[in-house]
């Protein structure tokens, strides 16, 4: 075969590869706004049209380019594969940044289109001496069509399961500015400045190569947009997902998506966990805390000279490593998963206090709140009665047991569920900024314990002042309801949680 | 301070996240096709050994022994025979099974994440009427105390856990497993009728005063003039008042299958409605709850076990029974040593089933004919996480409508830790059909993988591609799985006949003799045969 003839079969199968390569640009764009924007039948329809249009508008346009055609062909090509390549990746960091997403979104899809628009006028142009014209428009029109219908089968079956979007959109950019790259060797000849051209190809395929490689790491990058802060430490347990971030001098930690503590207030939430019930104990020296394994109510609880020993039962060891390992974290709990005297347990607390019967002068209960089945069992009469098998005969014991204000149903079903096996708990609460009001409850399974006597004092703390009376009054908005108590079998704690933190 | 602050969680975000979700499970996904290899195991009651029954070329029995009482039949009734006897003190007597542990249906296994039922895996808050199940309960700590109004106090740890159950109905998860989800108002006046038609069959009483159904049915009124019912199926009497709705016969389907293994259309009407007026709900009116454990009933078999301790015989199968003068004796076969006994006892309870007696006692085949029992399987899958739908959350009982096996038990459900992967389920499956004797070839004709595509295929219609997250599946078969109460078998002469003990020598003690396989039916049988043996010394 001849040059000539290999040359037209050559630029016939370019628009071949083009048009695949447009389509899924247009099919890309059409997955991207469905995702983002949500409404995928309106998504789809837009850019199509617009796509569509500004196709017309390149078509037109390629009539104003008559020198260097090979030149100009190469270029548009390189071009088409840069933007079309990149485009879903530049529209998904700009997601969380700008205002108007949806006019860069149709701008790009307008560029792509009216760039692949000018292709197959230019190629005519270029092909019209060699060819005959009534095989030359049938053979560009046949090739873009099969093009097109391949590209459309694949996106759904194949491309998007294995590459997902911005893999698809990189991969084919890459194919295209390949197609630019064998183009500019091969038609050398015929090219004005042909090195010129070549270096550009190359340079252009390499780019979108290391985007493609990096692409896990951008995807991650845009994650971080969604916390709000910087990121400074991100950790999967088999339990939960930790993140940690910070805002000037503050830190921010995140459990599964919720706010866990905040280090500029949290010392309001742990000093009126830990110190109404250390401070009524008398002489406590053996301390359980379940839950808890950020180390903060330990903290509190080592201020205490007369303990003599924690024991913390966590089920997240991620949890508990990561608060006994990292610097930030450690110079905040102080260390105190660290000190000798306290021992960490990782296991579940239910199934632990089925298997230990040492007793204890204090327990502090830190669970998660109340959110599913799972945990609802936590705050059951079964849990409690189980840790009343633990109890030296004057144990105090502090629960955290969610907002009075957003959930006052769910803050006094456990109150109720506490009640119904010790005497006389005391419901109380504070204002922690970072939640709002929130509540807890201080039981004994000794009766005659005077909550109101402090036996013991310890100096420098920021909010709790010994005055514990002070925490027990609650506003109208937050009195007792009229509540079922929460057993294994009813789970109804459950319920009313998800009744009252659904409406907020 | 949990939840206390929604992070800013725009729709945006929201999008955002599933989107980086999608893409990169996506990616995960295609790896995992590709190491999925699902471990099967394929076991069940040892019906090999029981078919050399048919065709007994046993050893010529060594040696011989003698013993004042024999129960033959490890099974619930067996068991509560036994722990009868330990009630009245009496000492002088061994129990013999042929499988290599006691248990019957209540048995169970375990694997490295739970302990599951092999079948029986739950008790009905028991009738007021059922002091001796009580007193049993009670004792086993399960019932922990009485109210000041004389109502039981279960412990909380053995009743269901909520949520109790669900139902897949029309793509959707409902709670409970009565159909409530898009029923049309025609639909739901159709099960509001029949469940007060129910109730009125609840509080029925015969001539005698008794209730005509009634748990155990050996207490239930013998005189009444309800027995026509047990002439036409369940499906042919709901179709005879009247009721329309598809849903409501399909759940009923669906009931009749759970404990008797036949479907409305082979189950008798009697027995059918038996099933929704035999509880009768005296203590707590508005509560569904059952008694269950991760083992299922294997619970109450190691609490009845306690009171037969050393005196359990395992992996003897008795093959033949003769009557002489004053004695019983019973040939035995220990497959573990393959050598042949013979036992010499004065009075014996056979506990095991009819179609087992049979080839004890040839001169009763022409009666235990009418005994009719429906293969069963359960499967314990273990699932490496579930693929996400729509409604309520997983329950303990979680049900397909109109799906072809019976659901799933979520076995670690009744666990005091925090739910976490991977998960094992145990699913549940009656092989209905009018001849159950060619179901139950099914039953073993079927390859492990032809069961695994069985189930795949029943479990899909509620979680999609659920294939890819299944580690293992065992399956476990049952060729009699429980007696039927097919049109005409609690009614029949045979039936009646077949309770008789024989010549104050041998008793009869099983719940095929009810017609019902239940706990509370075998528990009785157990018992009142162990009353009648000491009532005949």
């Amino acid at each position: 075969m001849d040059r000539k003839k290999n040359l037209s079969i050559f630029l016939l199968i370019a628009v071949f590869i083009i048009s695949i390569c447009g389509l899924v640009y247009e099919l890309v764009a059409g997955a991207l706004a469905s995702y983002l924007l949500g409404d995928s039948v309106k998504q789809f329809s837009f850019i199509i049209g617009t796509y569509l249009f500004s196709m017309g508008v390149g078509s037109y346009l390629a009539k104003f380019i008559q020198k260097n055609l090979f030149d100009k062909f190469i270029e548009i090509e390189l071009l088409i594969g840069m933007i079309g390549g990149l485009s879903s990746v530049l529209l998904f960091l700009l997601f969380q940044q700008v205002e108007h997403f949806q006019f860069i979104l149709y701008f790009v899809v307008f560029l792509t289109g009216c760039l692949c628009g000018m292709e197959i006028p230019l190629l005519m142009n270029i092909l019209k001496d060699r060819v005959q014209f009534k095989d030359l428009v049938s053979n560009v029109f046949a090739f873009d069509y099969i093009g097109a219908l391949i590209a459309s089968v694949l996106f759904p079956i194949l491309l998007i399961p294995k590459l997902g979007v911005m893999g698809t959109s990189l991969f084919f950019g890459m194919i295209n500015i390949l197609v630019g790259v064998f183009l500019a060797f091969y038609l050398s000849d015929f090219l004005k400045r042909s090195t010129f051209i070549k270096i550009k190809a190359i340079v252009c395929f390499l780019v979108l190569t290391v985007v493609f490689i990096y692409s896990d790491k951008l995807l991650n990058y845009s994650e971080n947009q969604l916390y709000g802060n910087n990121i400074i430490y991100k950790h999967t347990t088999p339990y939960q997902r930790i993140v940690l971030t910070t805002t000037g001098d503050d830190y921010q930690l995140f459990l599964n998506n919720n706010l866990q503590f905040n280090t500029k207030d949290e010392y309001r939430y742990h000093e009126s966990l830990v110190h109404p019930a250390m401070s009524i104990a008398k002489n406590p020296k053996h301390i359980l805390v379940l839950g808890g394994g950020d180390g903060l109510a330990a903290r509190e609880i080592l201020k205490y000279p007369s303990v003599e020993k924690i024991t913390l039962v966590d089920l997240d060891e991620g949890m508990t490593k990561l608060f006994q390992t990292n610097e930030i974290l450690r110079k905040h709990n102080s260390n105190s998963l660290n000190n000798p005297k306290l021992s960490i347990i990782n296991m579940d607390a239910f199934i632990w206090l089925q298997e230990h019967h040492d007793l204890y002068d204090v327990i502090i209960v830190d669970f998660p709140d109340p959110s599913n089945y799972s945990l609802g069992k936590l705050y059951s009469t079964a849990f409690y009665k189980r840790l009343k098998s633990i109890m030296n005969q004057d144990c105090i014991i502090a629960v955290q047991t969610t907002s009075p204000y957003y959930a006052p149903k769910s803050y006094w079903c456990i109150y109720e569920t506490i009640a119904s096996i010790f005497p006389n708990p005391q419901a109380y609460h504070a204002y922690v900024p970072s939640f709002g009001e929130w509540g807890y409850c201080l039981f004994s399974p000794n009766s005659n314990i005077d909550f109101n006597q402090v036996n013991f004092k310890v100096a420098g703390l920021k909010f709790y002042d010994y005055n514990f009376s002070k925490m027990m009054d609650f506003a109208d908005d937050m009195k007792k309801r009229e509540v079922e108590i929460n057993r294994l079998d009813n789970q109804i704690l459950v319920r009313y949680f998800d009744e009252e933190w659904g409406k907020i | 301070m949990k939840n206390g602050e929604k992070s800013n969680w725009s729709r945006r975000n929201f999008l955002k996240s599933t989107f980086i979700l999608g893409i990169s499970s996506q990616f995960l996904h295609s790896c995992k096709q590709q190491a999925n290899r699902i471990f099967l195991k394929l076991t069940g009651t040892k019906h090999v050994l029981g078919h050399r029954l048919r065709f007994p070329d046993f050893p010529i029995p060594a040696q011989e022994f003698h013993m004042p009482t024999m129960i033959l039949g490890g099974g619930i009734a067996g068991l509560s025979a036994a722990y009868q006897f330990n009630e009245t003190g009496f000492e002088h007597f061994i129990l013999v099974e042929m499988e290599n542990s006691v248990g019957g249906n209540s048995r169970s296994g375990q694997n490295k994440y739970s302990k599951f039922p092999l079948g029986a895996h739950y008790l009905p808050i028991p009738n007021a009427s059922n002091k001796e199940i009580y007193n049993f309960l009670e004792k086993s700590k399960i019932v922990t105390g009485w109210t000041a109004d004389q109502k039981p106090i279960f412990d909380e740890e053995q009743l269901t856990f909520s949520p109790q159950s669900r139902l897949f109905i029309k793509n959707y998860w409902q709670e409970g497993t009565i159909p409530e989800y898009s029923l049309t108002e025609e639909e739901k006046a159709d099960f509001i009728r029949f469940f007060e038609q129910m109730k009125i069959f609840s509080k029925s009483r015969g001539n005698d005063g008794k209730y005509i159904f009634d748990i155990p049915t050996m207490f239930a009124s013998k005189e009444h003039d309800f027995y026509s019912l047990d002439k036409i199926t369940m499906e042919k009497w709901m179709q005879s008042q009247g009721y329309q709705s598809v849903d409501l016969f399909e759940y009923v389907n669906y009931c009749c299958r759970d404990d008797f293994g036949t479907g409305i259309k082979h189950t008798s009407a009697f027995a059918g409605i038996h099933y929704f007026s035999s509880r009768k709900h005296d203590y707590y009116p508005d509560d569904d709850h059952v008694l269950t454990w991760q083992e299922g009933n294997s619970r109450l078999v190691q609490h009845l076990k306690t009171y037969v301790e050393g005196k359990i015989k395992t992996n003897l199968l008795a093959y033949k029974i003769e009557i002489e003068q004053d004695k019983v004796k019973v040939y035995l076969y220990d497959s573990k040593n393959d050598k042949s006994i013979i036992y010499i006892v004065d009075k014996l309870i056979i506990s095991s089933p009819q179609f087992v007696n049979q080839y004890l006692l040839p001169q009763r085949k022409t009666m235990t004919k009418v005994c009719q029992y429906a293969p069963w399987i359960t499967a314990t899958i273990v699932l490496k996480k579930f693929p996400p739908t729509v409604g309520a959350p997983l329950s303990w009982d979680n049900v397909i409508h109109a799906g072809k096996g019976l659901g799933y038990i979520y076995d670690q459900h009744q666990g005091l830790g925090q739910f976490q992967n991977p998960f094992v389920l145990t699913y549940y499956h009656s092989m209905d059909g009018p001849d159950l004797r060619v179901e139950r070839q099914q039953l073993y004709d079927y390859s492990d993988k032809e069961w695994r595509d069985f189930i795949i295929e029943d479990l899909s219609t509620a979680h999609f591609e659920i294939e890819k997250e299944i580690e293992s599946i065992e399956i476990f078969r049952l060729g009699h799985g429980m007696i039927s109460p097919v049109v005409g078998y609690l009614s029949s002469n045979e039936r009646k006949e077949l309770e008789k003990p024989i010549d104050k020598k041998i008793f009869f003690a099983h719940s095929d003799l009810s017609g019902i396989s239940i706990f509370e039916e075998s528990f009785y049988r157990g018992i009142m045969a162990a009353k009648e043996v000491i009532d005949s010394i």
